[in-house]
């Protein structure tokens, strides 16, 4: 009976171990392999080049257009979320009028798929009949049809708006979560000694609800590393290249342009850079989770 | 007890998945697996009547994967990359046929094309330049299309335009009046950039003639040379005019054929699938809209025109190469099939027996102007190597945005140009 058990153990742990295996180790050592090759995708008779499409990486243009774009991303994907949604839990929590009903909304976005997400942004953002340009022309008497996606200046910000809309809501109830952790006591001296709000959020609140903050942040940067499909439904990085984040360039160049080896070369330093940031994560977890216990 | 009850469920269910997964990947001796990017319903809808026609014949059974006209660029790769192409797939004849043979993951159609006849069955013009690559036949042309000027027939004589321009200085005189009336003469839509290609394709075939638009797509002349600065000069000069609808990188060529239907604006430069939409939505050839020739600049130039071919090849790891063989065979040679295919998705067989009588006035009026031209030029995408086309694609939205900067533009694309064809 216990070697039964034994094996069985065996076998439940052979299958997420080989799954495991088959979609991620084996296509990351894959991409390292082929990040040193000449392979297009197709022809299965493909060169060693070396460090070729590692020294092309340092020429690309666009690759530095992607790793600017990376960066914009990345810092709003985090920052607007957490702030918004810190702002709307502090709403939320002074018992506005109607707050449970708000918190619902606010909320509902995160459960839809990024695909459906970005097809609402962008008939939001269509010239023509849009919502946003039909509300712009509403209030301010214009006849305006600016094609917010289709506009080099404007096409990555009105993405990260969409992505936004999206995340707030999962912030704003780990913030609400937070805020129910704070002892009333302290709010009340708050109240006796007089504090002004903006005392209250900047000395009391922030630094207790440093706990969640880390997780909103850490949420974030997962799901703006993980952020290409609201881009590719939105912009597919376009137009011209002016919304390319790293993981978009890495896409074009492997499947547009069949080059696989390049796009590998690609997807490594992709992940090199998430293996950093999640280093520093994990580092200023472990400093905080000291001072917090 | 309940513990070791559940084990046994457990069994059982692994037991059965594994059972379903072993019948479910045993391909039938009489299937072709085959996929498409016909995946709309319309196209689904008429590539599902060819395969009931082809099992009817034969007895083959055709399993299908559909796959969207974008996303199938991509699919393909993907599959091939894995060793898991079908057994048929319909490609795009030229330069990304060109790309699998030279990768070797397509079966020559040599003896399939001989024991069928098919050199006294698809147009020689065709045959030539579109089923032959490295001397070795691989496809089967399933239609042509033609791209030309398809516009509002009720836009028109509400301007009082009756005889549709031949030339330059009369098709600008055209769109100056229609501007002044204020419809936009030109409808684009490159959200998708490739229908922004025709323009650049009719413009250089125009001025410098198809020599040096081959030269171009070849990499042996570049896109700054001053012939292509010049053909770009006279595009982004209408740009400039306000002859083309604002904001067209962000409209798909259907919103953009959706302009011209409802008169908001008065032509577009599309290829001939846009009858097949357009009738499709109500609108009747002839009466409603029409089309004309890309008009002359040089007269020097030999006459030109653009379009792309839609084929069938069959994959170097073909499973079922009798019933593959028996498909590309059946689709061109059969005349029924060809009318009906042809008619629904508004294209041209290159099947020789199809009597043109059995297209309506527009699609013959189409067949003449091909067979009047000296030169059937495959477009942009389908002209050069696909990491060369992604750049040249990206570059046509750019001018579209930035027609000023033409010139630095086309410096850049013809630096990124060089880059992609030493791949």
């Amino acid at each position: 009976m216990e070697k039964s058990n034994w094996v069985w153990r065996v076998v439940f742990l052979a299958a997420p171990v080989a799954v495991f295996s088959l979609l991620v180790l084996w296509p990351l050592c894959s991409s390292f392999f082929y990040s040193f090759t000449n392979w297009n995708g197709f022809n299965p008779n493909y060169k060693f080049v070396g460090f070729d499409n590692y020294a092309k990486i340092i020429t690309d243009r666009l690759f530095l257009n992607a790793i600017i774009n990376t960066f914009i991303w990345m810092v709003s994907a985090i920052l607007l979320p957490t702030l918004l949604g810190f702002g709307f839990a502090l709403l939320i929590d002074s018992n506005v009028p109607g707050g449970k009903i708000f918190k619902s909304i606010f909320y509902l976005p995160i459960c839809l798929s990024a695909v459906v997400v970005g097809q609402i942004w962008t008939w939001i953002y269509q010239p023509d009949w849009g919502l946003l340009n039909t509300l712009i022309n509403f209030f301010l008497n214009e006849s305006m049809n600016f094609a917010w996606l289709a506009k080099p200046d404007t096409s990555l910000g009105s993405v990260i708006v969409a992505w936004s809309w999206q995340q707030t809501g999962l912030s704003m109830v780990i913030y609400l979560a937070g805020l129910t952790s704070i002892p009333e006591e302290l709010l009340e001296v708050c109240e006796i000694e007089g504090t002004s709000t903006w005392q209250k959020i900047r000395m009391v609140l922030v630094p207790l609800l440093t706990p969640a903050t880390v997780v909103v942040i850490a949420l974030s940067v997962i799901n703006s590393l993980k952020g290409f499909d609201i881009l590719y439904i939105m912009t597919g990085g376009g137009p011209f290249h002016s919304s390319d984040t790293l993981a978009m360039h890495m896409y074009n160049e492997s499947f547009k342009k069949y080059l696989m080896g390049y796009g590998s070369a690609i997807s490594v330093v992709l992940f090199l850079l998430a293996l950093v940031i999640i280093r520093i994560y994990f580092r200023e977890l472990k400093r905080i989770d000291e001072i917090y216990g | 007890m309940k513990h070791l009850i559940s084990l046994q469920y457990f069994k059982i269910f692994l037991v059965s998945c594994l059972g379903f997964f072993c019948l479910s990947a045993t391909t039938h001796a009489s299937e072709v697996t085959i996929s498409h990017y016909f995946s709309d319903e319309f196209g689904k809808e008429n590539m599902g009547k060819v395969f009931d026609r082809f099992e009817a014949v034969t007895g083959f059974q055709m399993k299908e994967s559909p796959v969207g006209h974008e996303d199938f660029k991509t699919d393909i790769l993907v599959r091939g990359a894995s060793d898991s192409l079908p057994d048929v797939f319909s490609y795009w004849a030229g330069a990304r046929v060109q790309f699998v043979v030279d990768s070797g993951d397509l079966s020559p159609i040599d003896d399939m094309w001989a024991d069928s006849g098919l050199d006294d069955v698809v147009a020689k013009a065709v045959a030539d330049s579109a089923t032959l690559y490295n001397g070795h036949r691989y496809l089967i042309p399933m239609q042509y299309h033609y791209s030309g000027m398809f516009y509002n027939k009720k836009v028109m004589a509400d301007a009082g335009v009756t005889d549709m321009p031949t030339d330059w200085e009369g098709f600008m005189a055209l769109c100056e009046k229609l501007k002044g009336m204020g419809i936009a003469p030109i409808a684009l839509g490159s959200k998708f950039r490739w229908p922004a290609q025709f323009w650049f394709d009719y413009l250089i075939l125009n001025t410098a003639g198809p020599e040096v638009r081959a030269a171009v797509m070849d990499g042996s002349a570049a896109y700054d040379s001053d012939e292509v600065m010049a053909a770009v000069g006279i595009w982004m000069d209408m740009v400039n005019n306000g002859y083309f609808v604002a904001n067209a990188n962000a409209d798909t060529w259907t919103d953009a054929s959706d302009k011209v239907a409802n008169g908001e604006a008065a032509m577009t430069l599309m290829g001939t699938w846009i009858t097949g939409y357009w009738n499709g939505n109500g609108l009747t050839p002839g009466e409603d809209y029409d089309f004309f020739p890309f008009p002359t600049i040089n007269p020097d130039a030999p006459v030109s025109v653009v379009g792309p071919i839609d084929g069938l090849v069959i994959s170097a790891n073909v499973q079922n190469k009798e019933g593959a063989e028996a498909f590309l065979s059946f689709f061109v040679s059969d005349v029924d099939n060809q009318i009906e295919w042809t008619n629904a998705v508004g294209a041209v067989s290159a099947n020789v027996n199809v009597d043109p009588s059995v297209y309506n006035d527009l699609i013959q009026r189409v067949i003449t102007t091909v067979d009047g031209a000296s030169n059937f030029a495959f477009n942009y995408d389908l002209a050069t190597p696909p990491p060369v086309a992604e750049v040249g694609l990206s570059m046509f939205q750019e001018l579209m945005e930035n027609p000023d900067d033409y010139g630095a533009i086309l410096s850049r694309a013809q630096d990124s140009a060089q880059s992609a064809f030493s791949e």
